[in-house]
């Protein structure tokens, strides 16, 4: 996929831009807080039409407007030439897809994949489980629309039965009604986030080897909060765990617990591995996601790049740069612009909201 | 604007689809654009409020102890239809396609909401399977995590009908998912209805 065109209405600090991107490489410089990551964030909307920076609509509206709205011009390998507008209001989104308005969003996660390289992709080796979580479900559901439905599923079961035993009036024969639906819908994520994991984690070896010379076998590992993996141990489970959850009021154990982690030369990378090699799993995390995308749905990601390459050192960085894949658009940010060995960028310059595209750069 | 406007405002307001200006407008059209209408509709409200009430047997509209439809001597009262709300048995009565009874349930399990058992209309479901005469239980609830409970809940909590085995199945497979009964057109319906699966 490429992006060919970027228009933005009272996004955030951006009151008007438009981009006309052309060929795979654009690089936005500026100083720190004058837009440049805005611009990004509003590329990767496209995806999973939330904020790879968790941020809420409200943020993203420019605060004396109502409505944010994006029009992208996609060439799609499957689509062909595609328009897509959203727009963002405080309590709701809107998507159009050439003319037609989406509202599953089954219609649309994983149609338009990009993949973010952020510093605050650290997070996903240090920060909490929950944050790996979010990554693992929403990378799988724009990958499946099975595993997209199960992970509905689970949520709405989880909190149907969270509610009975919030309520302290939970009766069994309610409590089982709704474990029938919620066993069956954890099996099917256990078994996806262990295939996922499996494909990825074999991705991420390759990628990280890429990025480091030394051979330092890299990988990621499955931790899931429930050993067994089908539906009927799950279902006994979650009965033998009913007395155990009334007291605690809510669901204690299943895949919403689940947790991954990140292996260097088979230790765990969290409390272990230095900054350095804890930043090239992050790098070979996001490259893994975007060939095993463009490896399942033919369809390339495009890889938007925040501030990552200028935190390289030169090594790194090259090394960086010949992992990605050569046809990938690439949407870069930063403060200055990159050495000459990465080829050519077209240019433009983000100064207070304002996008200008700077020639002959 | 005056107390008593804003008064009614504030109950057509609580009134199912009815945002402000919405209840607004037909605020003003019934006091002020059209008030000739007014007694008539103040008339049918009442009667309305006076002759409607539940079937005792079934869930459904009536005016008198039974619905027309358990009225009918000609409809099959063994096969039983168990529906979310009155729309869904109206959907499937336009399908033309069933001429058995119905349960009508008020809703379906959803403790996120408050509704337990006891807040459906089960007891009159329960009583119908204890006199024996339901032969089968076509489940036609939602196809989604509320519909599916409330099935589990049903097969596993009424009481089998004296002596033999009741049959249970449901329809919904064909049905969109994460929709109803009533978003259905009468050819899905009908299908749903013919291919109906044993359901346990
Ligand atoms: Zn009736």
């Amino acid at each position: 996929m490429r992006l060919a065109k970027l228009t933005l209405h009272h996004f955030r600090n951006v009151g008007f831009a438009a981009l006309e991107c052309r060929g795979r490489q654009q690089f936005l410089v500026g100083a720190n807080g004058q837009g440049k990551t805005n611009l990004l964030e509003a590329a990767g909307f496209l995806t999973a039409l939330r904020s790879f920076r968790n941020a809420d609509n409200k943020l993203l509206v420019t605060h004396t407007q109502h409505t944010a709205a994006m029009t992208c011009v996609l060439e799609h390998e499957r689509r062909g030439e595609t328009h897509v507008t959203i727009k963002v209001r405080h309590e709701s989104k809107e998507l159009w897809c050439d003319q037609a308005r989406v509202t599953k969003l089954a219609d649309y996660l994983g149609q338009f994949p990009t993949v973010v390289f952020s510093s605050q992709d650290l997070q996903l080796v240090r920060g909490s489980p929950a944050g790996r979580r979010r990554w693992l479900d929403l990378t799988l559901a724009a990958m499946d629309a099975g595993y997209l439905r199960a992970l509905q599923t689970y949520s709405r079961a989880l909190a149907e039965r969270n509610a009975l035993l919030k309520a302290g009036r939970a009766v069994d024969a309610e409590l089982a009604a709704f474990e029938q639906t919620l066993a069956p819908a954890a099996a099917q994520l256990i078994a996806g986030r262990e295939a996922g994991l499996r494909t990825l984690g074999a991705l991420l070896t390759a990628a990280y080897a890429k990025l480091c010379d030394d051979a330092e076998p890299a990988s990621l590992g499955y931790e899931p909060n429930f050993a067994e993996a089908d539906a009927e141990s799950l279902l006994v489970r979650l009965e033998a765990g009913r007395a155990r959850d009334l007291q605690f009021r809510t669901t204690l154990a299943g895949p919403h617990r689940d947790d991954f982690h990140f292996t260097v030369r088979r230790t765990a990378a969290k409390d272990f591995a230095s900054e350095g090699q804890q930043r090239s799993l992050v790098l070979a995390l996001r490259l893994a996601q975007a060939a095993w995308f463009q490896e399942r749905s033919g369809v390339r990601p495009v890889l938007l790049c925040d501030d990552v390459l200028g935190e390289l050192d030169p090594a790194r960085r090259r090394r960086f740069w010949s992992a990605i894949d050569p046809e990938s658009q690439v949407i870069a940010t930063g403060t200055s612009l990159p050495d000459a060995e990465l080829g050519a960028w077209q240019v433009f310059e983000v100064a207070d909201g304002a996008v200008t595209e700077k020639v002959n750069a | 604007m005056t107390p008593a406007f804003e008064k009614l405002q504030k109950h057509l307001k609580q009134l199912p689809g009815l945002g402000y200006r919405s209840s607004e407008r037909i605020a003003l059209h019934l006091l002020v654009e059209k008030p000739a209408q007014l007694p008539a509709l103040v008339t049918a409200l009442e009667e309305a409020a006076r002759a409607v009430r539940r079937c005792t047997r079934c869930g459904n509209l009536a005016e008198t102890e039974l619905c027309a439809i358990c009225a009918d001597e000609r409809r099959d009262r063994s096969v039983v239809c168990v529906v979310e709300h009155v729309p869904d048995l109206v959907a499937i009565e336009r399908s033309g396609a069933y001429r058995g009874s119905y349960h009508v349930l008020h809703g379906k399990l959803s403790p996120i909401h408050g509704v337990g058992p006891d807040e459906l209309n089960l007891a009159a479901l329960r009583a119908r399977m204890e006199s024996g005469e339901v032969g089968e239980l076509i489940l036609a609830l939602s196809n989604d995590v509320e519909g599916e409970a409330t099935c589990h809940y049903l097969t596993e909590h009424l009481p089998a009908s004296a002596g033999s085995a009741v049959k249970v199945t449901r329809i919904g497979f064909g049905l969109p998912s994460g929709g109803g009964v009533l978003y259905a057109d009468s050819v899905t319906l009908k299908s749903a209805l013919e291919g109906r699966r044993s359901y346990s």
